[in-house]
């Protein structure tokens, strides 16, 4: 189920519950388009992952999921040899083993037949795909989400290119596999390094970031319907503020949902000073941060007596 | 269209964008794909194939208008709506005026603009030929509007007025033709902004590159002009990918290391027992660095530079701590720490510029007595202290004795000077002394030099 039109991406995509930018929708429409993946970088909790989440749910396919890890190498992402069940399959046919060695006169001559049985052992049967060869030998296409790459070692990402531009990865013992339907690609980075260029350049670029006032009000509305919409309009006025300040981590999009949930939860009428210093930590993870918002945002920091514990 | 694509790809690149072969052609198919009826659409369907780095948007914003708009939004003819009488009174009027703005007034009544080659001329007399950035389009742009004369617009246009009163025009015909005459001004300013940054960003990219990568790697930091250090910090990234990977392959091929007896059974436990991996046990080669880098108007360029590669290649490191001195000593880390690199570098800066009067003197021993007193605790023994300076101290006292402790102290004490060994000890330098309480000194006058210097350093930590 591709889509149509740049129009129908942002429909397809809001009826999952994803509110997508114009720019969103035409880097998806034009990933499709031209077959090449996506990069989208952007602050943490802006949605990225959300985006593949609804992508994949939008196109009706499987998502494969790539995390990306300091120390991830191609054995954990593409495949293993489940060498347990190869062992266990030996035991269990040692008999079957002994018919076949059973009359060869020299060492050399069962090292030979053996040698014949072996495709036996590195067959599909004990080959244990991991994400990336999941992806690829699917039988529907499946949009695959490659997770934080800016984590994965720079080895890795050289490994990535291969399978990125020619989706087809080569396996030893059984040759090379090729996609049956080439998977939509989404990769994710935090920014927390720079990326290869030979990387990028295979991508599509897409930057999401905070995103203004109405179109958050619009996110918020969506995912929390129950905060009343004058509390949920303050509510996303002060996260806004807050970005603004100079703080150590800003609060994002998944932040403000926490915030708007926890409102709703305790039953807030406005966002006054008590509401304020009782859930500002669920936006904001530092302690100078609390501290430095409290005062900016006019709390002064002074709690009163019976706010104090 | 195509062509004009192709232009906006040498003026990306031109502007220090990189863009490939493959990812102009993907801007290509792009195109074809979602068509160009959409201007917003053009736009956002260019951006994501060319622009792969939230640094270059910036560029690709104020090109992109340049390339593909209009000269400007359209002016409007004031003839049109006056009467056969109003024209013709309006005809005499501007007749009558002194001949000095006469092609201004004509443009700016008859909504005819200036021609491309008018306008060009124009430019040429403002020195556009010369002009590189956007800072100097704007210049470029007012020397223009001056030369039309719109500094003596406004007494113009009054006399304009006056004439027609006397004439018998009506009040609100005035008005209207006043009002009109003001939107083409607007028009026009903006008409000749655009042609300028599109003539600049043109110029820019029909330019061959003189100096590029490897020459200015080899440029001491002083010699430098603005220009060639923009190019040079860009530089400075691509510069990290090297270091970065070739400390990881460093990592990857060291063979050093003891046998790891239970890493072995553990990872053999899948082949029944059989040792078939070896496991070897790695020391963390990470260093946990201590910068101290001399923020003075002589080592400022070094020092950015120094900051920078520091800065890029902190998840190299497993703990840095940066201070800059000047007079005194201040911690930097924080500034540096969470910030874009450029934006860190603006930070440190400001807080040792950002604060007035400077009449401070460059003073090494009185700033180490600081750090002594404060922040002592971040040198252990398996800390590499990096003193990034010129070793001349105003004749103050060096301190050496805080140096030589500090050694002791430290892992590895090392000096970068950008200055050559030969003027070392020269007037008010102290670095002769210096240099012999150091484990190692480099010279560091220019790029390639500071980070052949960094990976070394990155290396035998």
């Amino acid at each position: 189920m591709m889509f149509k039109d740049r129009a129908d991406v942002s429909r397809r995509l809001g009826k999952q519950q994803y509110i997508a930018s114009d720019e969103i929708a035409t880097v998806i429409y034009l990933a499709q388009a031209l077959c090449k993946p996506i990069l989208a970088e952007g602050p943490a909790g802006v949605g990225k992952t959300e985006l593949a989440k609804a992508w994949a749910a939008a196109l009706n396919a499987p998502l494969v999921r790539l995390q990306c890890y300091e120390g991830l190498d191609e054995s954990k992402a593409l495949y293993e040899w489940e060498y347990a069940k190869q062992m266990l399959y030996t035991q269990l046919l040692r008999d079957t083993l002994h018919n076949v060695l059973g009359d060869v006169g020299s060492l050399a001559e069962a090292a030979g037949r053996l040698a014949q049985e072996e495709d036996v052992f590195f067959s599909e049967n004990f080959l244990l795909p991991r994400p990336l060869l999941k992806a690829m030998t699917s039988d529907e296409p499946v949009v695959l989400l490659i997770d934080e790459i800016d984590r994965a070692d720079v080895e890795f990402e050289a490994f990535l290119l291969e399978v990125l531009s020619d989706f087809q990865v080569t396996v030893p013992e059984l040759g090379t596999i090729h996609a049956k339907h080439q998977p939509m690609v989404l990769l994710t980075s935090n920014n927390t390094r720079e990326l290869s260029e030979a990387l990028k350049r295979r991508c599509l670029y897409l930057h999401i970031g905070y995103p203004t006032l109405e179109a958050e009000m619009d996110i918020v509305r969506l995912k929390v319907p129950d905060l009343r919409p004058e509390l949920a309009r303050q509510a996303v006025a002060t996260v806004q503020q807050l970005r603004n300040m100079d703080l150590r981590k800003v609060p994002s999009i998944s932040e403000t949902l926490d915030w708007a949930r926890a409102l709703v939860a305790l039953n807030a009428r406005s966002i006054d000073e008590e509401t304020m210093n009782n859930t500002l930590t669920v936006l904001l993870k530092y302690e100078a941060d609390v501290q430095k918002a409290r005062r900016n945002m006019g709390s002064g920091g002074r709690r009163g007596p019976a706010n104090r514990p | 269209m195509d062509d004009r694509i192709i232009e906006f790809v040498r003026g990306m690149r031109a502007a220090g964008v990189r863009v490939s072969m493959a990812e102009s052609a993907d801007a290509m198919r792009a195109v074809e794909v979602l068509g160009v009826g959409n201007r917003e659409l053009f736009r956002q369907s260019l951006r994501a194939t060319l622009v792969k780095e939230s640094d270059d948007v910036a560029v690709f914003e104020e090109l992109f208008p340049l390339y593909f708009s209009a000269g400007g939004p359209p002016m409007q003819n004031a003839m049109e709506d006056l009467s056969e009488d109003e024209q013709e009174m309006l005809k005499a009027a501007l007749q009558a005026l002194s001949g000095r703005l006469q092609s201004l007034m004509d443009w700016l009544t008859s909504g005819e603009g200036p021609t491309k080659e008018e306008l060009e001329q124009l430019a040429e007399r403002a020195g556009a030929q010369w002009a590189n950035n956007s800072q100097d389009a704007r210049w470029v742009t007012r020397r223009m509007l001056q030369q039309m004369g719109m500094a003596h617009l406004e007494d113009q246009l009054r006399e304009l007025m006056e004439r027609l009163a006397e004439m018998g025009m009506s009040w609100e015909a005035i008005e209207k033709l006043m009002g009109i005459v003001e939107a083409n001004r607007e028009a026009l300013t903006e008409q000749v902004a655009k042609s300028v940054g599109r003539q600049i960003a043109e110029q820019r990219a029909n330019r061959p590159d003189e100096l590029y990568g490897s020459d200015l790697m080899h440029k001491p930091f002083e010699a430098l002009t603005q220009e060639e250090a923009n190019l040079l910090r860009k530089e400075v990234q691509r510069l990290v990918t090297q270091l970065r990977s070739r400390a990881a392959l460093r990592r990857k091929r060291g063979k050093e290391g003891r046998f790891d007896s239970k890493g072995t059974i553990r990872a053999n436990q899948r082949y029944g027992g059989v040792p078939m991996e070896l496991k070897f046990k790695r020391k963390k080669l990470k260093p946990s660095l201590v910068l101290i880098c001399d923020i003075s108007r002589s080592m400022l360029s070094v020092a950015e530079f120094m900051l920078r590669l520091t800065y890029e290649l902190q998840d190299q490191v497993a703990k840095t701590r940066s201070f800059g001195f000047y007079s005194d000593m201040e911690e930097i880390s924080l500034t540096m720490a969470g910030n874009q690199a450029a934006d860190a570098v603006d930070g440190v800066m400001d807080v040792f510029y950002g604060r007035a009067p400077m009449h401070y003197a460059t003073d090494l021993g009185h700033s180490l007595a600081t750090f002594y007193d404060n922040w002592l605790d971040s040198v252990n023994n398996r800390t590499t202290v990096v003193i990034l300076g010129d070793g001349r101290n105003n004749y103050n006292d060096p301190r050496l004795d805080l140096i030589k402790d500090l050694q002791q102290r430290a892992r590895r004490l090392i000096w970068f000077n950008p200055e050559a060994p030969r003027q070392w000890g020269t007037g008010d330098s102290d670095m002769v002394a210096y240099a012999q309480l150091c484990d190692q000194v480099y010279m560091v006058r220019n790029l390639a030099q500071l980070s052949a210097a960094v990976d070394k350093l990155m290396a035998g930590a």
